[in-house]
């Protein structure tokens, strides 16, 4: 019998029918996702199962205008584990403790974190390290290439440079401001991963190669930033400030040929400073009152107006009154009658808020506006202050009246000095610019930043005519310690009482400024010093003078800026007939003999300091200089070389084994000879000049002198 | 009573093939998994061989024992289906797995108490409508009955919640009353209530609404609601017509949940490409026609809508599944039958092919 009528059988039928297209449909649904979509989908699938690891590219170096390395990049490895991957983790933990001289059961939390990537430790230093734990072939270990910033000059030029963290990702100064392009481009490692992250059989792999950093070139110049750290030391120990800067500009182009800070850091240890000290570069962030410093742009802007002439007559009682305020000169009694060169010349105050008076508001602050105050200069460097100003509209003759002085206004030292440039350029406001050249990795130049005028601000003439009167305050005035014997200097100082929290005047509490320019007639260097609230002696005069005095002086030196006070004295005219002679390496050579080079190079000596080894030399070693210049000996004392500290190679050529050893011995190198060296010193492996770290061997060869090889 | 054939042997073949070619992918799919979790890739292999080993072994019992001595012990199973599927929802005795109480654990195995009603209730309507199909083509009389029975269990299975084994037994059921011979306009009706049923379940329920929603656009939340189906199409999509080679997915390290159960048949399109889907498509397409074969040719009505009921279990397991694993349909957990790793399902469809294949020796 049959179970089913022909109804169920029809019914079946239908069914199997449906069935069957329902799977067919499912096969062609398969057919497009494979076929249609496939390689979407595929792709889409590949992107999703891919981990990127990051790599870095080797940031870029910083150099200072004469290509010394002020900031490098050196290779150090990174550790890290893959935990999964790590068979015993105790045993492991407690091998690259030792190593790594940290504490095993801390290694230990790390390495059995429950991920599949961790850090064990970024940016080792020490390559010995490095090579051990690659012997011991530790299985999830493993180490990537990575690089470390090295500032091989410590604290030199440290606010401007800045510092980077941990990811050499720029923190603080240029290395901030510029981090896009000393970073480079970041590559990247692509793996495929399971969806836990961890690396899977047959993964597909792919490296994307990271770019290089670009190097930069700045317009510091190191060896004028010696004397900027330099001038900055003695300010501490000789007025316990408590903070100074140092700016040392070039007023043609507005190029940063130094820049110094106090208190300041060590780049390579910046984790050791407090915030406010590191992240703080004074000369660009300070925003004070500057005092007479500022009568400068008074005069500039009463001498362009012509609201005054050098030879209109003030008389001084001792004191000014301004709607019914009385405002005193510094100096008691006044100074009677003077002519505005003598105003200027004795920073006589009711003189200059005679003249700011008489400008009116208006035009004063067309001027302050035009020198480029109230607003940040643009300098390539973070966290400039933009000063204070009054509003033009809030203005009263009392408040204008301190303008015209420099109290009441707050600028910040760089726009001080760039205004200061305006008038030592001929009224040309150039842009402050600290960034020289971009230089690709292969040292390709990639751009050049050039000098930008934003403005004239004054005449020629006026700016002439200014700075012939700047130039008597320096001659004859308050800046008389600011004067550099065989150059015309001309300047301003200026002392102003520091403004409290509560908006009056803090006794006591002073800051101290010179800001002068050199040569008067062409100037080539502008240069502005600050000290916070120094002890003692608070006078500009004071305690700002001499230092400029020291950087002016040194670095026209070193800049070979020849002297030229008289045009047409006979001495002049000598120099030009005698010969030139090039300037030996003194350096790291004891005293002694370093005068005795000198003179047997024809030149003069000078010595400064006190001690038996020369430290620094003045012009620097290989200048051509007229001979009988005179050399300047920086000297201090022997030894006390610490581990690590750097060091200036001597010329060792002439020298016998034994004083080639103890001249090393002394800087803390080592020599290296080869066996039954005898004679003079020929040749040394590293070259004369070239700073090195203590420590470091220095390989020279003797040879017999030729006399006794003779007949 | 006719003497004995052998059983039908296309079938019997196919079961077997699918059952190795489930195997062989279970293991391929679950070993990354099996290795991290359990440390033991051949956790879930030996788990399954095991089980097919005893769901063949029952086939191999029930394909002796002959289908008509059950009848009289169905009310009674269906009484203990329906006592378990009521114990199931209580907290204590059900196990919770992935937020849903459809697991009795018996300490050695969990045991799935739904697997155990679709029998139950196949042959219950079988039994119910053969003893009375002179009154299939009433509604109340013919085919109310079965549907309130069918009703009950469904109730009871949503509230674990599994929406995917209600819709799958509802369908069977709904298959057999068709084959049965009930009126079209009836059949209609049902199928309307039916549906608005379903979609009243996939409003009343969150997950079930943002399924629903992440099935028509699974890219726009694609690490959340529309994982599973970007995963599963990815898998799909990354096999081409050979696949990647088996054992070489790349989408079982973890990416693709539910692996070597509810989305095997995306880990088959991986490795094995679209050749492999084509094979394992025919096999079930020779599966449903040797069913429904046996059942146009079975002995009585009772056997054929016995035959009926169990091909169209399987038919409308993998519909839903692959339906689901393409991206066809809305994500519902359902085992591919045969193939998917897990004890219950394989060892009842295998005892529901025993049936067919009993069957199938007593016809013409």
């Amino acid at each position: 019998m049959l179970g089913s009528g022909i109804v169920m059988r029809r019914r079946i039928a239908t069914l199997f029918a449906v069935t069957a297209l329902a799977l067919f449909f499912l096969l062609g649904r398969v057919a497009y996702l494979q076929f249609v979509r496939g390689s979407e989908l595929q792709r889409r699938a590949l992107e999703n199962r891919m981990a990127d690891i990051r790599v870095d590219g080797k940031r870029g170096n910083i150099y200072d205008r004469n290509g010394q390395e002020l900031v490098r990049s050196v290779s150090a490895d990174t550790l890290y584990a893959v935990p999964v991957q790590i068979k015993n983790p105790r045993e492991t933990a407690e091998k690259l403790a030792a190593i790594l001289g940290r504490k095993a059961d801390d290694i230990y939390k790390i390495i059995t974190r429950p991920t599949n990537f961790e850090y064990i430790e970024k940016k080792i230093a020490d390559p010995e390290k490095v090579k051990k734990i690659r012997e011991l072939k530790l299985p999830g270990v493993y180490f990537q290439e990575d690089s470390r910033r090295v500032y091989p000059n410590d604290n030199l030029a440290s606010h401007v440079l800045g510092y980077v963290g941990i990811d050499n990702n720029g923190l603080a100064g240029i290395e901030s401001t510029m981090d896009k392009e000393l970073r480079g481009q970041p590559g990247w490692i692509v793996q495929e991963r399971d969806a836990r992250g961890r690396e899977m059989p047959q993964a597909l792999h792919k490296y994307i190669p990271p770019k290089d950093g670009n190097h930069l070139v700045l317009t510091i110049d190191a060896t004028i930033q010696h004397f900027v750290e330099r001038e900055l030391d003695r300010i501490m120990v000789e007025h316990r400030a408590k903070q100074a800067t140092i700016i040392v500009m070039d007023p043609k182009t507005g190029e940063i040929l130094a820049m110094g800070n106090r208190p300041d850091f060590n780049p390579n240890q910046w984790e050791k400073y407090p915030a406010e000290v590191r992240d703080r570069n004074l000369a660009v962030w300070l925003n004070y009152e500057p005092g007479s410093t500022f009568k400068v742009v008074t005069a500039a802007a009463a001498l362009e107006e012509g609201v005054v002439t050098p030879n209109d007559r003030f008389y001084d009682p001792g004191f000014i009154m301004v709607d019914g305020e009385r405002i005193n000169c510094w100096a008691a009694g006044g100074h009677g009658s003077q002519s505005f060169v003598e105003v200027v010349q004795n920073s006589c105050n009711p003189g200059f808020i005679t003249i700011g008076l008489k400008l009116g508001k208006e035009k004063f602050c067309r001027y302050l506006n035009a020198f480029g105050f109230g607003r940040p200069t643009g300098v390539e460097l973070p966290g400039e202050g933009t000063g204070i100003l009054y509003n033009e509209k809030e203005i009263t003759n009392v408040n204008l009246a301190t303008m015209s002085i420099g109290q009441s206004v707050s600028v910040t030292p760089i726009q001080l000095i760039t205004a200061v440039a305006a008038v030592a350029n001929d009224g040309r406001l150039m842009k402050p610019h600290i960034v020289k050249e971009i230089r690709s990795p292969d040292g390709k130049q990639v751009k050049k930043i050039k000098p930008e005028m934003v403005r004239q601000v004054i005449s020629r003439d006026t700016a002439r005519q200014l700075r012939g009167i700047l130039e008597k305050v320096v001659l004859y005035g308050s800046g008389k310690n600011a004067a550099v014997e065989g150059y015309r200097v001309g300047g301003k100082t200026g002392t102003a009482q520091k403004a409290g929290p509560n908006g009056g005047y803090m006794p006591g509490k002073y800051i101290a400024s010179f800001v002068g320019f050199v040569p008067v007639e062409d100037p080539r260097l502008v240069i502005l010093v600050v000290v916070d609230e120094p002890e003692g002696m608070y006078y500009g005069s004071q305690v700002a003078a001499p230092h400029f005095q020291a950087v002016a002086r040194d670095a026209l030196r070193y800049l070979g800026i020849p002297p030229k006070i008289d045009a047409n004295s006979k001495k002049d005219k000598e120099d030009k007939n005698t010969k030139k002679v090039t300037v030996p390496s003194l350096v790291n050579l004891p005293l002694t003999e370093a005068v005795h080079k000198v003179q047997a190079a024809g030149l003069r000596s000078r010595v400064e300091g006190a001690g038996e080894v020369v430290l620094e030399q003045l012009p620097k070693p290989g200048s051509v200089v007229p001979a009988e210049t005179e050399i300047i000996l920086y000297v201090g004392p022997w030894g006390e070389v610490k581990e690590g500290q750097e060091v200036t190679v001597p010329d060792l050529t002439g020298l016998t084994l034994q004083e080639a050893s103890e001249l090393l011995g002394m800087l803390g190198l080592r020599l290296e000879t080869e066996p039954g060296a005898t004679g003079y010193a020929v040749s040394q492996d590293v070259a004369p000049g070239t700073r090195v770290r203590a420590g470091t061997k220095v390989k020279v060869r003797f040879a017999p002198p030729l006399l006794e090889s003779g007949p | 009573m006719a003497r004995k054939k052998a059983p039908d042997f296309i079938l019997f073949i196919v079961t077997l093939a699918l059952i190795t070619i489930g195997v062989v992918m279970v293991f391929s799919a679950s070993q990354v998994a099996a290795l991290q979790d359990f440390n033991d890739s051949y956790y879930f292999l030996k788990r399954q061989l095991l089980w097919a080993l005893i769901g063949i072994g029952a086939m191999l019992v029930i394909m002796r024992i002959d289908y008509w001595r059950y009848r009289e012990f169905i009310l009674p199973f269906l009484l203990v289906s329906f006592v378990l599927l009521v114990l199931v929802l209580v907290p204590g005795i059900g196990k919770v797995v992935n937020g849903a109480r459809r697991w009795i654990d018996l300490k050695f195995t969990s045991f799935q108490p739904s697997e155990l009603m679709k029998i139950a209730l196949i042959f219950y309507t079988a039994h119910g409508l053969a003893t009375k199909q002179q009154h299939v083509r009433s509604f109340t009389r013919g085919m109310l009955p079965f549907l309130l029975v069918m009703a009950a269990a469904c109730v009871l299975i949503l509230a674990q919640p599994d929406l995917g084994t209600a819709v799958s037994l509802a369908g069977t059921i709904y298959f057999m009353l068709l084959a049965a011979g009930a009126r079209w306009s009836h059949l209609a009706g049902v199928a309307g209530a039916g549906l608005a049923a379903v979609a009243a379940a996939i409003a009343a329920s969150d997950y079930r609404r943002e399924r629903f929603l992440a099935f028509l656009n699974p890219w726009k939340d694609p690490s959340d609601t529309g994982f599973h189906i970007i995963q599963s199409l990815y898998a799909l999509g990354s096999g081409g017509l050979f696949g990647v080679g088996l054992g070489r997915s790349h989408q079982k390290f973890l990416y693709l949940p539910e692996r070597h159960t509810d989305f095997i048949f995306a880990i088959i399109g991986e490795e094995l490409g679209f050749l492999g889907v084509m094979v394992v498509l025919a096999l079930f397409f020779l599966l449903i026609w040797r069913g429904y074969t046996i059942a146009l040719k079975a002995p009585d009505t009772f056997s054929s809508l016995l035959v009926v009921g169990f091909t169209s279990m399987i038919a409308i397991q993998v519909i839903i599944n692959v339906g689901v694993v393409t991206g066809s349909l809305p994500v519902t957990g359902i085992p591919l039958p045969l193939i998917s790793y897990g004890g219950t399902s394989l060892t009842f469809t295998l005892m529901g092919m025993g049936v067919i294949l009993n069957v199938s020796r007593h016809c013409r």
